[in-house]
C-alpha cells in the first residue's frame, strides 16, 4: 500500500523526534546521576526528553489534522481513543492498587508508552469492527 | 446506509482504485463505503454524486 503525503510527513517527523528523544535520554543519563538533587539546571536537563515526548504528541496531532481522507482519519482517531481509554484505565487502576496494596509503584513515565501500545490495541479493534486497522 | 456505489462503479467498469483516484480518497475508503461499513460525510457524498452525475438520494438509500 502506498503512503499518502500526510503519512510520509508523519513518519519523517516521528523519525526526527525519535532521534531527538534518544539523544536527550543519553544526554540526561550522562550528565545526571540517578537521584540527582532537583536544581534548576538538573530539572532543565531532565525535562529535555519530556520535550521530545511533546514532539511525539505534536507529530500525532499534525498527522490527524493533515489526513484529508475522512475514513482513514476516523480509523486513526478511533485508535487514539482506544489508546487513551487504555492508558487512563491502566494508570488509574494501578494507582488504586498502589493505595490499597504493596504492588510496586508504576512510574508515571510509563503512561505515554502505554498509550502508544494502546494504538496497537486500537488498530486491532478497528480490524475487528471495520476490517481495516488504519494506516500508521 | 445502503448505497448503489458498487453497481454504478461496475457500470463504468471502474475498479475501487479508479473510483478512489477520481474522488481523491483511499481505496480503503471506497471499500468501506461500498460495503456499508462507513457512511461518508455530506461533502464526500456530494463529490460522489457529482462524479456520477446523480442526486445523492439515487446513490445512497435509506435502510
Amino acid at each position: 500500500m502506498t503512503m499518502n503525503p500526510a503519512q510520509r510527513r508523519y513518519l519523517g517527523r516521528m523519525m526526527v523526534v525519535s532521534v531527538t528523544y534518544v539523544a536527550a535520554i543519553f544526554l540526561a543519563g550522562s550528565l545526571l546521576p540517578k537521584g540527582s538533587p532537583a536544581t534548576p539546571l538538573s530539572v532543565a536537563i531532565a525535562l529535555l526528553p519530556g520535550l521530545a515526548v511533546f514532539g511525539f504528541i505534536w507529530a500525532i496531532g499534525r498527522y490527524f489534522s493533515e489526513l484529508t481522507d475522512e475514513y482513514l482519519r476516523l480509523l486513526e482517531i478511533r485508535k487514539a481513543l482506544v489508546a487513551t481509554a487504555l492508558a487512563l484505565g491502566v494508570a488509574s487502576s494501578w494507582g488504586i492498587l498502589e493505595i490499597y496494596t504493596d504492588v510496586p509503584r508504576l512510574p508515571v513515565f510509563w503512561v505515554f508508552p502505554i498509550w502508544c501500545l494502546g494504538l496497537g490495541v486500537g488498530a486491532a479493534v478497528n480490524k475487528l469492527t471495520f476490517g481495516d486497522g488504519g494506516c500508521a | 446506509m445502503k448505497n448503489r456505489l458498487k453497481i454504478l462503479r461496475a457500470e463504468r467498469d471502474w475498479s475501487q482504485g479508479d473510483l478512489a483516484e477520481r474522488l481523491e480518497v483511499s481505496r480503503q475508503s471506497v471499500n468501506a463505503i461500498e460495503t456499508g461499513k462507513y457512511d461518508p460525510s455530506l461533502p464526500l457524498a456530494f463529490r460522489i454524486a457529482d462524479l456520477f452525475g446523480l442526486p445523492i438520494e439515487e446513490i445512497f438509500l435509506k435502510d
